[in-house]
């Protein structure tokens, strides 16, 4: 009996109902987040690799303290972005179904957000680093549950 | 054999649930019949599973369960899935008219 029916839905698909529980839009990306906690990486890189002028040149400071304070509010935020982008995906795509499977998820959403917020405050390659990992994490979960193996990258 | 036995039942039809508003009742693929005709002798009732026509969204057919009947006779309808943060439901559209209901799910495979 159960193979017949399925053979009468392959042969005639039964068309769709729709029972979606997901936002107006109900698309997803952890990409959003990933690009954000890059640029954080990128600037925390550019902050510690930029070095003061050696005298007091009045025009080199300008221009350092320019760039410097640039680094900065990209950095800051950039790591703001991504806590609202990793946010969204952590209270509104996820399930407490997918808790059953991982359940360290709140773990991990609970210390990637803290991580863009200590990136945010301090100058840490090390804390960046961990936040790239954390998004990588993520990124293979979210994919996971979708049932679509989707190759991590990253643009830098 | 089956546009055989659609010809003799039209008033059956079989659709495929999309989407996890009605897990774990109907979980996502669920094939499931519908009777379009049942509600031209009888009114839905509270509890039942329906297909309705989403009030905005002229292509949207959806299935969500009866959970309430508003003072102007209009019918609120609800996902099962309790854990929808954002349910595309009543909630947000609104209770939905009579003739908006479209069919009443009957049976699942």
């Amino acid at each position: 009996m159960k193979n017949l029916t399925t053979m009468i839905n392959d042969l005639f698909p039964a068309e769709e109902a729709n029972a979606h529980c997901d936002g107006p839009c109900g698309v997803y990306d952890p990409a959003d987040a990933r690009i954000k906690a890059e640029a954080v990486l990128s600037m925390t890189k550019k902050i510690l690799a930029l070095s003061p002028p050696s005298d007091g040149d009045a025009t080199a400071w300008a221009a350092y303290l320019n760039t410097m304070s640039r680094y900065i509010a990209i950095k800051e935020e950039q790591a703001q972005k991504a806590k609202h982008e990793l946010l969204v995906l952590w209270t509104d795509f996820f399930k407490p179904v997918h808790l059953e499977k991982y359940p360290d998820l709140h773990d991990t959403f609970w210390q990637a957000a803290k991580l863009c917020s200590a990136c945010k405050v301090e100058v840490n390659l090390e804390h960046a680093e961990e936040l790239m990992a954390a998004v990588e994490k993520i990124h293979k979960i979210f994919w996971a549950t979708k049932g679509r193996d989707v190759a991590y990258y990253t643009a830098s | 054999m089956f546009v055989y036995l659609k010809l003799l039942l039209p008033r059956w039809q079989r659709r495929r649930v999309h989407g996890r508003s009605m897990h774990p009742t109907l979980p996502d693929g669920t094939i499931v019949l519908v009777d379009t005709a049942v509600y031209h002798h009888t009114l839905p009732q509270i509890g039942d599973i329906v297909l309705a026509q989403h009030p905005f969204q002229p292509h949207n057919k959806m299935i969500k369960r009866i959970t309430a009947v508003t003072e102007n006779g209009r019918y609120f309808l609800q996902g099962d899935n309790p854990d929808a943060t954002e349910t595309s439901d009543s909630r947000s559209f609104g209770a939905v008219r009579l003739d908006q209901i479209l069919a009443k799910i009957t049976h699942r495979f």
